[in-house]
């Protein structure tokens, strides 16, 4: 059936546009079927197609090029990899950036994840989207004017740097508190609530500024941006080799499928086939880091809801497989451990007896784990039907992950885009069907049981050879790459503009809490404090991968 | 005149003496549960198994500096834990520690108990009002709304009590326990009475005036120093009278074998206090909302049968 969408959404785009910029593509090699060229005013038209034909949008950012911008939409579809790219040319005409000279229409009513990545693409690249509601700065303080994708921005010199935006910053306060003060006496029996930045139950740097009536939450809005660092800009000023250490501090929870993500995109540009020993390990260090990351999201959750001892054992298993991953890479979280078409050094012969010995007594645990937590009726009794995020509102927002398995949909990249050893595995994917705070709980659960499995499938068989390939390009051919992995919180894409020079032309990171975070205000509406506070931690986002 | 007003004095000093060394020696207790529970060891190296650690924490609370949020409202702000801790001091006297050590053996006996915790949510909500902090007075407001809704339950479920001992008096309570404790006459209403007065205490799992993983900190977010031990040392106060009071209605106050009565009174609070540790750190945090309906639709009814109950038994006995 979806081959059948396929095919009729390729005759229909042929049909619209020129069958000239259309272009057929190498998903074993750039990451989608189809390319295609709009004119801005279609663009609009064709989203429309791609939502009635259920699919979500993936990934949406722009490139600069010199003499125009480049608008790069990614279409996916739940059921496979249906990756469809299509791209719209901005002018660079009128001038410079800011002024508001360049034009592209918004797409923030059909899809609701277009929202945030407009918004983003509007103060990297000073592109205004016409219609957009709501086209203020994301990731950067308000009231700043610059635009730091463009080529053309040249940083300043560091010092000039911090004291510019620590400057900004301080302004965005002010200007806070003036809007503020501004609304309240509008309308002054409302009450506004900043949950963070610095609060305990954001999982970092977040604020979420409430609109409240008494506890009862009438809406409620993210406020990111607060550990923005730039990875794509870094990265663009980087060798691709030095592009390895950013891939472990964007989810420094997970951090072992960003790795795993990086090497994909590579091997499917450059052609490269790692061994079978490469390909071992790193599934097992993936899934390794996956049980690691859920075990953290799992007493954190708990940690909101007011029971404090889960959290303490969440740690103790956390710990021993930290202990493992270390043994292997030298390092406990930002592992910077993969390399193109290998891993950087093998692994010692006492890894696999310590995986070993690790999986009987988690077992244990995760029992343990479910007489506590699942069956205790307060734990009951505060998630089930509790931050509903329906199926219609996750694909427009591109929710991925377990958050999205929650909802019924069984999407999840290890089985839907094959990569590594993943199609010869046997394991399930969990899903729930009620899409509450309680269902995202259970999936995760039991995704842990399932990557257990994984584990214990590979770890015996973990076969003799090289750990490197012998030879790797240092730089990746001209064009356009993308590729997908499912890391711990949904998929991760990475589309990659190389212009065959040694550094990345523009390196674009799809991160999955970024979507993620942004179907909370959907589910905020009607909600408690304290079940903010829950909802919050059910999604499981990590702050610096949606700030990047 | 003379001797009693030495009399308050001594013991003023003898409850004040005694509250702080409680509060330290209750923290330890509860760093040293927690830890079990949870898989570590907790404070061992400050003194013997660690029992000074608290005593140093004291020290450095005393050390800190009190900082005045701008634009709070001074006076109440600098009066709150003082009203939040003071009531406490005086629920002391009626607690009985053996036969004829009781301060004062009033006829309206751990009523009077009831009357002077319950000032302390004043104390609590001034808090939460004059810190001029979103989050304090979120606290303060869900402090108040429980403590309206626990306070009825609490008191219904001691009456069943009073029923069998047909008076208020501690020490006529403690006598009609003589031959079997009132724990195994009214199940029901210990289970009432243990809820509800975790509840008045904020303990998990009814601690939302202070959920720290939603309102921070709750009414006491903008405290720092001795202001805020105050409201600590008031909230381990409120937990031993609360369990002393149970253990003298429920399990025959200082009555027992071979050791003098203050003793097995402490014995038998400190159990109480032992298994509100273990709830503590055991169940999550019900929201505010499945409070108040846990006591006005479950607690309330279950407590006016049981009551209703009693009384029926009671005159049925006497035919």
């Amino acid at each position: 059936m979806s081959i059948t969408v396929e095919r009729n959404m390729k005759q229909w785009l042929l049909d619209t546009i020129k069958p000239d910029e259309f272009a057929e593509k190498d998903l074993k090699k750039n990451g989608i079927l189809f390319e295609a060229l709009a004119r801005p005013d279609q663009i609009q038209s064709v989203a429309r197609e791609f939502l009635a034909q259920r699919y979500f949008l993936e990934s949406l950012t722009a490139v600069d090029f010199a003499e125009c911008l480049e608008l790069v939409y990614h279409f996916n579809r739940w059921d496979g990899c249906r990756r469809v790219c299509v791209k719209v040319l901005v002018p660079k005409e009128g001038g410079v950036p800011g002024n508001g000279a360049w034009h592209a229409p918004t797409l923030s009513s059909i899809f609701k994840s277009a929202n945030w990545f407009e918004r983003e693409i509007h103060e990297m690249f000073g592109i205004v989207f016409d219609g957009h509601p709501h086209l203020k700065r994301l990731l950067l303080p308000e009231s700043s004017t610059i635009f730091p994708l463009l080529k053309s921005f040249k940083g300043e010199p560091k010092g000039s740097d911090v004291a510019q935006s620590l400057k900004l910053i301080e302004e965005d306060a002010k200007e806070f508190r003036v809007q503020e003060a501004q609304s309240l006496t509008k309308k002054d029996k409302d009450y506004y609530l900043n949950l963070g930045p610095q609060h305990p139950s954001t999982h970092g740097v977040l604020r979420v500024l409430l609109h409240l009536s008494g506890e009862r939450v009438l809406d409620g809005e993210p406020i990111i941006g607060y550990s923005h660092r730039h990875h794509e800009k870094m990265m663009e000023i980087q060798t691709y080799f030095g592009c390895w250490p950013n891939m472990g501090r964007l989810d420094y929870v997970g951090a072992m499928s960003y790795n795993m993500g990086y090497a994909l995109l590579a091997e499917k540009a450059l052609g490269l086939v790692p061994p079978p020993r490469v390909e071992h390990i790193r599934v097992l260090m993936t899934e390794l880091n996956r049980i690691s990351s859920h075990l953290l999201w799992m007493g954190t959750f708990l940690l909101d809801l007011g029971a404090f001892t889960p959290f303490f054992y969440c740690f103790d298993d956390r710990e021993q497989i930290l202990d493992i991953l270390e043994m292997a890479t030298g390092e406990r979280l930002t592992y910077d451990y993969f390399r193109f078409g290998g891993v950087d050094h093998d692994i010692p012969q006492e890894f696999a007896p310590a995986i070993k010995a690790f999986i009987p007594g988690f077992r244990k645990r995760l029992a343990d784990y479910d007489k506590l937590i699942r069956r205790n009726i307060i734990f009951e009794k505060r998630t089930k039907g509790l931050g509903v995020l329906t199926k219609e509102s996750a694909l427009s927002y591109g929710v991925t992950g377990p958050s999205l398995r929650a909802a019924g949909v069984a999407y999840d990249l290890r089985r839907d885009e094959p990569y590594s050893l993943y199609p010869e595995l046997d394991f399930n994917i969990p899903t729930a069907t009620d899409s509450d705070v309680y269902s995202r709980y259970w999936v995760r659960f039991r995704e842990m049981e399932e990557s257990l499995k994984i584990i214990s499938q590979l770890v015996d068989k973990i076969p003799a050879g090289e750990t490197k390939l012998a030879r790797v390009p240092k730089n990746f051919p001209k064009g356009e790459y993308y590729s997908a992995c499912e890391s711990a919180r949904g998929l991760f894409g990475m589309h990659l503009v190389s212009d065959g020079s040694l550094n990345p032309y523009r390196f674009k990171l799809r991160t999955p809490s970024f979507s993620n975070l942004n179907s909370i205000i959907d589910m905020l509406p009607g909600c408690l404090i304290s079940d903010v506070v829950a909802v919050l931690g059910s999604i499981d986002i990590v702050l610096p991968e949606i700030d990047r | 005149m003379i001797p009693e007003l030495f009399t308050i004095i001594l013991y003023g000093t003898l409850v004040i003496l005694f509250v702080s060394v409680n509060a330290l020696f209750l923290v330890w207790m509860e760093r040293r549960v927690s830890a079990r529970i949870q898989l570590r060891r907790g404070p061992i190296h400050v003194g013997w198994q660690g029992l000074l650690q608290t005593v140093a924490d004291a020290v450095k609370l005393i050390s800190k500096e009190l900082v005045l949020p701008s634009e709070s409202d001074r006076f109440l702000y600098i009066l709150a834990p003082m009203l939040v801790f003071a009531p406490l001091l005086a629920a002391f006297l009626i607690l009985p520690l053996g036969p004829g050590m009781v301060m004062r053996d009033l006829n309206v006996g751990f009523l009077f108990a009831f009357a002077l915790t319950n000032i302390t949510f004043i104390g609590i909500f001034i808090a939460g009002w004059s810190s001029n902090s979103k989050y304090a007075l979120l606290g303060a407001m869900r402090a108040v709304a429980q403590n309206i809704s626990y306070e009825i339950p609490l008191l219904l479920s001691t009456m069943g009590v009073v029923l069998l001992a047909q008076s208020l008096k501690m020490s006529e309570l403690v006598a009609a326990q003589n031959s079997v404790w009132f724990i195994f006459l009214q199940p029901v209403a210990f289970l009432i009475f243990l809820c509800s007065s975790l509840a008045e205490a904020n303990r998990a799992p009814f601690d939302i005036p202070e959920a720290e993983s939603e309102l921070v900190a709750g009414f006491h977010t903008e405290y720092s120093g001795m202001r805020f031990a105050l409201f600590f040392l008031g909230e381990y106060t409120a937990i031993f009278i609360s369990s002393a009071i149970a253990a003298t209605l429920f399990l025959g106050g200082w009555e027992g074998p071979f050791l003098p009565g203050a003793v097995w009174l402490l014995i038998k609070t400190y159990a109480i206090v032992l298994v509100v540790m273990w709830i503590r750190w055991t169940f999550p945090r019900l929201r505010s909302d499945q409070l108040m309906s846990f006591a006005w639709k479950v607690l309330i009814p279950f407590a006016i049968v049981n009551v209703f109950i009693t009384a029926v038994v009671l005159e049925l006995q006497k035919i």
